[in-house]
C-alpha cells in the first residue's frame, strides 16, 4: 500500500483538471462558464507548479503560483468587464451569437 | 495507509467531481458554486503538499474574491434557468471528451511508464511552504516581477473601469 | 506534518455535517404541510407577487466587487512582506512603497472617475 503520494499522481490529477477546463472552453457557449473553465485551467497549472516545487525543494514554483494568482485576479476583473460590455452591446453572453467579425 | 494518502484520494475525487460539475451544469450559478468547492479541494491538495501559505491564499483570492465577482456578474446579467436551458450540446462535445480522455491516457502511460523518481516531498518542503520563506524569496530574488505586478494591477484597474463604466452619453 | 491539520479537518467536517444535518433533519422532523401552490406563495393572502425575485443587480455592485479583488491582491502581497519586515530591511520597505504608490495612483484614478460613487 502507498505510504506517500508520488509526484506522478499530482501530475495526472492536474492533467485531468486541465482537460476538464479545455473541454469546458470548447463545449460551452456561455461566456461566463468559459471564463470559469479558464480559471480551472489556471488552477491545474498551479497544482503542477506547487507539486514540482515541493517535491524538488525549490520555492520558485510557489512564487510563480503567487504571481499566477495575481494575474488571475486582474484577468477576472478585466475579463468580466468585457463580458459586461459585450452584454450591453449585444444583449447576450453566448459566444456563438457574437459574430460581428464573421462575414 | 497514511493520512496523506487518504486525504489525497478524497480531495482528488472531490476536485474532479466538482470540475465535471462546473462544465455540465446548465445553470451558471450552480457552476459557480461547484467551482468554489473545486477551489477548496485544491486548497486541501496544497495542504497535502505542505504549502500552507498558498492554501490560505487560494481560499482568500479564488474562493473569496474571484468567485464573488463571477457570481455578481451572473446575477447582474440575470441568466435565469430560461436562458440557460437553451444551451445545446452538439457533436463537438463527444469529440472533445474523447480527445481529452485519449490525452489523459497518453499522459498516464508516459508518466507511469517512466517514473520521475520523486516519491516523497523534499526535506525542505515543510520549510518552503511557510509565509516566511515565501516572503524572503519574493522580496529578494523576485523583487522585479513583484513591482511589475503592481503595474499590471494598475492597468487592470484602469481597464476594467473603462470597460464596465457606462459611457457619459448613455447615462445622461 | 500533515497530521497537524487533523484538528482543522475535524472542525471543517463538523461544520459541514452540521449544515447538512440541519437540512436533512428538517425534512424528517419538521411538520408536514400540504404543499399546494397557494401555500408556497410568499403571501398567502394580500398582494400577489408580480415578477420573479431574481431581479437584475445594478452595475454599482460590480464596480465595488471588482475594485475589491484588485486591492485584495495588494493586501495578499503585504502578508509575506509584513512577516519578514525586519529581515528585509530598507530594500523591502522601498520596494513595498513603490508597489503602494503605483496602486495608490490607481486608487486616485478610481476616485476621480467616480467609480465608487453610489448613483
Amino acid at each position: 500500500m502507498l505510504q506517500t503520494i508520488p509526484l506522478e499522481f499530482y501530475l495526472i490529477l492536474s492533467a485531468i483538471m486541465f482537460m476538464l477546463g479545455v473541454i469546458g472552453v470548447i463545449v460551452r457557449r456561455n461566456a461566463i462558464v468559459i471564463f470559469m473553465s479558464i480559471e480551472m485551467m489556471l488552477n491545474a497549472v498551479n497544482l503542477t507548479l506547487v507539486s514540482f516545487s515541493q517535491f524538488m525543494g525549490d520555492s520558485a514554483g510557489q512564487i510563480f503560483v503567487f504571481f499566477v494568482m495575481a494575474v488571475a485576479a486582474a484577468e477576472a476583473a478585466v475579463g468580466l468587464a468585457i463580458v459586461l460590455a459585450l452584454f450591453r452591446k449585444k444583449q447576450t453572453v453566448y459566444v456563438d451569437e457574437v459574430n460581428v467579425l464573421k462575414w | 495507509m497514511s493520512t496523506t494518502v487518504i486525504l489525497f484520494s478524497i480531495l482528488a475525487i472531490a476536485a474532479i467531481a466538482t470540475g465535471v460539475s462546473v462544465i455540465i451544469n446548465k445553470n451558471p450559478v450552480a457552476s459557480a458554486m461547484s467551482l468554489i468547492l473545486h477551489f477548496f479541494a485544491l486548497a486541501g491538495l496544497y495542504l497535502t503538499l505542505n504549502a500552507q501559505f498558498l492554501a490560505a491564499i487560494q481560499i482568500l483570492v479564488y474562493a473569496g474574491a474571484i468567485m464573488v465577482l463571477v457570481v455578481f456578474v451572473v446575477m447582474l446579467l440575470n441568466l435565469g434557468k430560461e436562458s440557460a436551458l437553451t444551451e445545446r450540446f452538439n457533436p463537438r462535445t463527444g469529440i472533445a471528451v474523447s480527445m481529452g480522455v485519449l490525452l489523459i491516457a497518453q499522459l498516464a502511460i508516459a508518466f507511469f511508464g517512466q517514473p520521475t523518481g520523486y516519491n516523497q516531498l523534499s526535506d525542505k518542503a515543510a520549510l518552503n511552504g511557510t509565509a516566511e520563506s515565501i516572503g524572503t524569496v519574493l522580496f529578494t530574488e523576485y523583487l522585479f516581477p513583484f513591482e511589475a505586478i503592481s503595474l499590471l494591477l494598475l492597468v487592470a484597474i484602469v481597464g476594467s473601469i473603462l470597460l464596465a463604466k457606462k459611457q457619459q452619453k448613455e447615462s445622461v | 506534518m500533515i497530521d497537524s491539520y487533523i484538528p482543522l479537518i475535524i472542525m471543517v467536517s463538523v461544520g459541514f455535517l452540521f449544515g447538512l444535518s440541519n437540512i436533512v433533519l428538517a425534512q424528517f422532523l419538521g411538520p408536514r404541510k400540504n404543499k399546494t401552490k397557494v401555500k408556497l406563495e410568499p403571501y398567502e393572502c394580500g398582494i400577489e407577487p408580480t415578477t420573479s425575485a431574481r431581479e437584475r443587480f445594478s452595475i454599482k455592485f460590480y464596480m465595488t466587487a471588482m475594485l475589491f479583488i484588485l486591492f485584495d491582491i495588494e493586501i495578499v502581497f503585504m502578508y509575506p512582506w509584513a512577516i519578514q519586515f525586519k529581515e528585509l530591511g530598507m530594500v523591502g520597505f522601498i520596494a513595498m512603497n513603490l508597489f503602494m504608490i503605483l496602486l495608490f495612483a490607481g486608487f486616485i484614478y478610481v476616485i476621480k472617475k467616480g467609480a465608487l460613487q453610489w448613483r
